[in-house]
């Protein structure tokens, strides 16, 4: 009986030692890990806009972020938008649209640009804003991004099923929904299979393809041609690399070697977040247009 | 028991005759699932390096307190602390190093040459000298790794740390999990004809 005593208050202080160890490490990381991260997505999507590390991006371009909600009020489901107010007004606007389509309610939300960023006070926003006693649930965000008042692109993130876990990416979309870069920012696939994903000659291979292409994009066991292979490599001259472009835009994805599922998981997930994207946008843009809402893009 | 063996000692003990992998045929899951490219291989030689000289030296130093019946747990529990402050220092501070090896970081907590080496080592003999000991297995491991790396990849891919050399990939297969387990194989052939050839050339049976 001591025996058993003993033990267990050695592993008791045992595990409270180094669950202290942990959670000063944590204390002290973790502010630093997230502005790393923060870095981290700000360069992935400047890269995806085509802005290499350290390239100037024109002061005439500007990013708008849309927030996407789903509200839950007595057994009916609407989906909330945050969207930023435009005409030169501060402030964002609470849009509520019915699955069907149309709308069901509008408000202005005292949030800044800047204050929606913060998820804690923009949910608060939110909830305030809904019916009462309504549950808000945060779905996804997505940045429109404008030059000179005009859509230039859009970048959604997204994650589905890999081979083995979750893949995490970010897209950028022009306003056809033409691909314009593609990103893995998170994965477990298997090193040296699935894991090639996030290279460039297989991310590349999206890299332009048009919205029509995508919905019926498909996977093809083969090797990928020497040629083409150095134009998605980046190893040959810009112009070379867009006449590539142009000339597999409509063709299947080449799978990579070994890893068909994960090759498929990423061609499946691309086109179902550029899809649905799609289809939203359509029904915001409608609703946007038809109450006659000014927004920033 | 003391040990009676210099830091050299221990570490060249680590590096040749008892590799954590081609000797003591320890962590094999890793060394088949990681090693193939040299660079997994160090980028997980180097992680390990790390968490096993932490641990060795954590436990050397309260060794006395530890109940034996209890070692076990105290011994894990010890290796999930420094992997997970380990990790959590990298993604704050070194946040390039951490894209490449955070996956490798996190696979270490259930690597058996750590547990193995502080029941064997570490519980037993001083802070200095486990501190030696881990440095040499830690090593021991990652030249291991990158050995095994370098024919799989010279193999698999046609490439050294990712430079393609062959300019052909001569055998896929190498790439694959279970071709680990030949390369493996041959590794501690190899390994174990140059100690009896050792032997033999000093004259010993």
């Amino acid at each position: 009986m001591k025996n058993i005593i003993t033990i267990v208050i050695r592993l008791t202080v045992s595990c409270l030692l180094a669950a202290t160890v942990m959670g000063i490490c944590f204390i002290f990381t973790s502010g630093a890990k997230k502005h790393n991260e923060h870095v981290q997505e700000q360069r992935v999507m400047y890269e995806l806009l085509g802005f290499k590390a350290g390239a100037e991006i024109p002061s005439s371009m500007a990013l708008h972020e849309v927030y996407r909600y789903v509200v839950t009020a007595g057994g009916k489901q609407t989906i909330a938008y945050v969207v930023p107010q435009g005409g030169g007004k501060e402030g964002s606007l609470f849009v509520s649209i019915n699955l069907d389509g149309t709308m069901a309610a509008q408000k202005e939300l005292p949030l800044s640009e800047a204050q929606a960023l913060d998820a804690k006070a923009r949910l608060a926003a939110v909830t305030a804003a809904a019916e009462p006693g309504a549950t808000v649930i945060f779905a996804d965000q997505t940045i429109v991004v404008t030059k000179d008042g005009k859509r230039i692109a859009y970048i959604l993130g997204g994650k589905f099923q890999g081979f083995k876990t979750f893949v995490n990416v970010m897209l950028a979309v022009d306003p056809a929904f033409t691909i314009l870069g593609l990103d893995v920012l998170e994965h477990e696939e298997d090193p040296g299979l699935g894991a090639e994903i996030d290279q460039d000659y297989f991310k590349n291979q999206f890299k332009g393809k048009p919205f029509e292409a995508l919905k019926n994009i498909d996977v093809l066991k083969a090797p990928i041609p020497d040629d083409y292979l150095q134009a998605l490599n980046g190893k040959v001259g810009e112009e070379d690399v867009q006449k590539f472009r142009e000339q597999y835009k409509d063709k299947a994805v080449y799978a990579l070697t070994g890893a068909t599922i994960s090759t498929r998981a990423v061609a499946d997930g691309v086109k179902g977040i550029v899809t649905k994207f799609a289809y939203r946008i359509n029904v915001l843009d409608k609703i946007l247009k038809e109450q006659q809402l000014t927004v920033s893009f | 028991m003391a040990n009676d063996k210099t830091p050299m000692q221990l570490i060249a003990r680590g590096v040749l005759s008892e590799n954590p992998i081609f000797r003591l045929a320890l962590s094999m899951c890793p060394a088949v699932g990681i090693s193939t490219t040299v660079m997994n291989g160090i980028m997980l030689g180097i992680a390990v390096l790390f968490v096993q000289v932490f641990s060795s030296v954590t436990i050397s130093i309260f060794k006395n307190l530890i109940h034996p019946r209890i070692r076990i747990p105290t011994y894990t529990l010890t290796i999930a602390t420094w992997v997970t402050v380990i990790d959590l220092v990298l993604a704050a501070y070194l946040p390039e190093a951490y894209a490449k090896m955070g996956i490798f970081v996190k696979l270490i907590v259930a690597f058996a040459i750590i547990t193995m080496r502080l029941e064997m080592f570490a519980c037993k003999e001083g802070v200095k000298d486990s501190f030696w000991d881990g440095l040499g297995m830690g090593i021991g491991f990652m030249v291991g790794m990158m050995v095994i790396g370098m024919v799989r990849e010279l193999l698999g891919s046609g490439a050294i740390l990712g430079y393609d050399v062959l300019g052909f990939k001569p055998l896929l297969f190498f790439i694959l999990p279970s071709a680990g387990f030949f390369v493996v194989g041959l590794m501690m052939a190899f390994f174990n004809w140059i100690e009896l050839y050792y032997k033999r050339s000093k004259g010993v049976q």
